[in-house]
């Protein structure tokens, strides 16, 4: 799976963490243990793996590659995503404290969440609103790419509501809309007449 | 191995607690909040406290002293009542509401280091999914 060669906060790239999980080959083995970015990318590379190969099964052809623009947007909306980006404040019982989830770790759960669903792999997961101010409005944004023959509006609609379910048990933002756009359709390849029979 | 907080050997008048900032205590201390840190029910990974650089940094101290850092940072500042500021990342699991995991750490820290005046940081960086069905 090719990727694009940009870097995560860490000085690692989607790229190492690909090769690593071909070859099991990276630099600094001990990092991936200490590192929530890469641990975070690790696991949404291999359900991007896995939804490639859902594909193949369906004889698209070379939809996994990485060379398609549906792949090439998610991994540039994953590596974005990667980061750690903003604190979101978490409710102290004792003043002084201060408790925070990051950005990132709310945008991986999202993209967790959209890939837990058979078919389909999320593009861009944003939150927009100001999540750094307790109680602000947040608007949660979800672009999806669903394999063909997945319904559509159900899958919408489902991820609507585990989103809502996830995010209110693990965040304290006030999440006032989840918008979620189909962005792409994976269609399978029409099968060749020359390779019937 | 864990030692409790040394009494010291003063008046009952003085209630200023001893610093936490000197001694073989100190050095002991973050590694004996990490695991007090691990052993809160959530919590699955505890990612170093400091920046890249300063990690590196310390990576390469270690090398040459072959003592592994700690995640858990632990600062001491101001003169008289010195109040001291614990610094964790941890990964949650799905399994668990996070916001209650991070709490639930900052009390464990907080009941370590009682009766000293403390701040405990929080971050979480990493949230495991929890398959939810669908009704």
């Amino acid at each position: 799976m090719s990727t694009p060669g940009d870097t995560l906060s860490c000085g690692h790239s989607l790229a190492d963490l690909s090769e690593y999980l071909d070859t099991g080959q990276i630099g600094d083995p001990g990092h991936l243990a200490e590192c929530p970015e890469c641990q975070s990318g690790l696991a949404s590379l291999r359900r991007l793996s896995a939804l490639g190969s859902e594909l193949l099964d369906a004889d698209t052809a070379a939809a996994g590659s990485g060379t398609d623009d549906w792949m090439k947007a998610i991994l540039g909306n994953l590596r974005l995503e990667l980061r750690p980006g903003r604190s979101i404040p978490l409710r102290a019982d004792t003043p002084g404290d201060v408790l925070t989830e990051t950005e990132g770790s709310i945008s991986a759960l999202i993209r967790s969440v959209a890939d837990s669903l058979p078919g389909t792999a999320a593009g861009k997961c944003r939150l927009h609103g100001d999540i750094t101010e307790p109680g602000a409005p947040i608007t949660v944004g979800v672009d999806l790419a669903v394999v063909y023959g997945h319904p559509l509006e159900q899958r919408a609609a489902e991820l609507r509501w585990k989103l809502a379910t996830t995010l209110a048990r693990q965040t304290e933002l006030n999440i006032t809309a989840i918008d979620v756009t189909i962005t792409d359709v994976l269609e399978p390849r029409m099968p060749d007449p020359q390779e019937t029979p | 191995m864990t030692q409790p907080l040394p009494p010291g050997d003063r008046t009952p008048e003085d209630r200023t607690p001893a610093p936490l900032g000197a001694g073989a205590l100190a050095a002991e201390l973050p590694a004996e909040l990490q695991a007090i840190v691990e052993a809160v029910d959530g919590v699955t990974a505890v990612y170093p406290a400091r920046p890249l650089w300063q990690t590196i940094a310390g990576a390469a101290r270690s090398a040459v002293t072959g003592e592994a850092p700690a995640p858990v940072d632990v600062a001491t500042s101001g003169a008289g009542t010195a109040v001291t500021t614990v610094t964790v990342r941890i990964g949650v699991s799905g399994a668990y509401p996070a916001p209650d995991v991070a709490r639930a750490v900052a009390a464990a820290v907080r009941r370590r280091l009682s009766p000293h005046p403390v701040s405990v940081q929080v971050g979480i960086v990493r949230i495991g999914n929890v398959q939810i069905g669908t009704n």
